[in-house]
């Protein structure tokens, strides 16, 4: 079944105090991501 | 002294070309063949493809900057390689042509030590008889001046509907292979809300198309990810998403032909089928550029260097599905015949897709092609800069520096809306871009911590604070590398 986004989703969402903390926060957990380095496949333990 | 020569100023060149000179002492020549003059940050056309925004905020020119960080630039575009040199000149050399000044038409030989092939993609729009934008209705996003007339177009197409027109949009890709369905998902959320702000919404019917078999598949087989304290898959939320805009689609099929305002498609149950439209933003098919390679003794050698674009160490044995693996990406992106010959980027062949290939029942491949646009771009472009680099200072051929994307993280950060208060983005991390099923086999091939999806206005404040990082460290100002890839 298709989910629909909830008014109450939507005001969590569109708040901009609310996503200013999910701003900062996506951008840490972003940077942890892509930062965390990268490597090769092959090599084997 | 070594020669560095660097095919292509986008992403992955312009990365490769400022970590090289940064690092590399300056009796060292590092030099650009483009044949584009300015500089643009692409993953920002969309937003001037509704308006938002004007293609001189998403570009500069790079001759002055090249000037001034030492870098010799050459506007000129690259049409055989010759990775022996020739009868006459000893050094491995490109032929380029150049495209502007007053040398403009005459031909030079750049030689070099160390060659990067960052050409990116060749648009390749002759790939779908009757795509070409600006005509049949059809528009891109692909650079800034395909965005910038998309826009146009679109504007009038408002102004039309505030008189009273009901329109049909349609957007997605426009050929069974063509990749980038991330820029085109971008690009129908953006659309949908421009209509909205101009109080036209109701008046537009809006239909993605696209060669994916589920929604949500990117190019990237789709991804199980965290989603709040759910867990669901891609398709799962780009399907709320759009429901939720009033969206309708139409999966699985190859766009074949487009006519005036109708596009034909083929399904994968073998049936041709046509939608019409208004207004259409479809992306084409990327391939290579169709350069020619030589050896000394000028005996063609393209199909050493380019498997339609350039190969590197990928594993390109055929086999089935179930069979690929990680190990198949390569990890240096330096050529195996000509190790000073490296192609990160867009520009390197893939050992194949990453989505599950399919074919209609008439044989059509209709399979998206693997994405390696925007951060994968800068982030091989600058392991092949450091492998470079050590190569020139330790004078060994040891590369330590890999990057498979079988063993990397990748950050979407998609616009669905502009607007400080009003917009919204749907951010999208995926680790590893191509799905490890051995290390994760119970996630889809991913690791659920690092592959999540958020829906909401901080993405849009994100992507525009990317937008704004990335044009500053692609201007190479203070500290710009502190600033990841």
């Amino acid at each position: 079944m298709t989910r629909r986004i909830s008014k109450y989703k939507r005001f969590l969402m569109m708040n901009p105090i609310i996503q200013f903390f999910k701003f900062i926060y996506l951008s840490i957990k972003i940077m942890v991501v892509v930062a965390g380095g990268h490597g090769g496949t092959r090599e084997i333990n | 002294m070594s020669r560095i020569v660097i095919l292509g100023a986008g992403i992955a060149g312009h990365v490769a070309a400022s970590h090289l000179r940064r690092k590399l002492p300056k009796e060292h020549e590092v030099v650009v063949v483009s044949p584009n003059s300015n500089y643009q940050w692409i993953p920002s056309n969309i937003w001037v493809g509704i308006g938002r925004m004007k293609p001189k905020d998403i570009l500069f020119p790079l001759a002055p900057l090249y000037a001034k960080k030492h870098i010799d630039y050459k506007q000129a575009k690259a049409i055989s390689f010759y990775p022996e040199g020739d009868a006459e000149e000893l050094k491995p050399y490109v032929l380029a042509e150049y495209v502007a000044g007053a040398n403009k038409g005459t031909t030079e030989k750049v030689t070099y030590d160390y060659l990067i092939n960052a050409t990116g993609p060749k648009l390749n729009f002759e790939a779908t008889e009757g795509l070409s934008p600006g005509k049949n209705k059809t528009h891109s996003v692909c650079t800034y001046t395909h965005a910038d007339e998309a826009w146009n177009a679109l504007n009038d197409l408002i102004q039309q509907m505030k008189q009273g027109k009901k329109a049909k949009i349609l957007i997605g890709t426009g050929h069974a292979k063509a990749t980038c369905q991330g820029a085109a998902f971008e690009y129908i959320l953006n659309v949908e809300q421009e209509l909205r702000r101009h109080k036209v919404r109701d008046m537009a019917q809006i239909t993605w198309i696209s060669n994916e078999y589920h929604l949500g598949d990117f190019g990237m087989d789709g991804m199980l990810m965290s989603y709040g304290s759910n867990i669901m898959k891609s398709s799962e939320m780009v399907e709320m998403i759009f429901e939720d805009r009033g969206i309708s689609w139409i999966l699985g099929v190859g766009v074949n032909k487009i006519e005036d305002g109708v596009a034909q498609y083929e399904t994968l149950e073998g049936d041709y089928k046509t939608e019409s439209y208004d207004f259409a933003m479809l992306i084409p098919s990327f391939s290579g550029h169709g350069f020619k390679a030589y050896n000394k003794d000028g005996k063609d050698i393209t199909n050493k260097l380019f498997k339609g674009f350039m190969i590197v160490d990928a594993d390109y044995t055929p086999k089935p599905y179930e069979e690929w693996s990680v190990q198949d990406w390569p990890e240096t992106y330096q050529n195996p015949l000509y190790p000073n010959i490296f192609a990160p980027g867009i520009a390197f062949a893939p050992p194949h897709s990453i989505s599950k290939p399919l074919k209609s029942k008439n044989g059509t491949d209709i399979t998206p092609a693997p994405p390696r646009t925007g951060m994968p771009s800068g982030i091989t472009a600058k392991l092949v800069a450091d492998n470079i680099i050590e190569m020139i200072k330790h004078s060994n051929n040891e590369l330590h520096h890999k990057g498979s994307m079988g063993n990397m993280g990748a950050a979407c950060i998609a616009s669905a809306g502009f607007g400080m208060t009003k917009g919204s983005g749907v951010s999208i991390t995926t680790y590893p871009i191509v799905p490890d099923y051995n290390k994760y086999p119970d996630t889809q091939g991913r690791k659920l911590g690092k592959t999540f999806g958020t829906i909401g206005l901080a993405g849009h404040w994100l992507k525009l604070a990317l937008h704004h990082a990335f044009i500053y460290k692609a201007k190479m100002k203070p500290f710009w590398w502190l600033i990841p890839e």
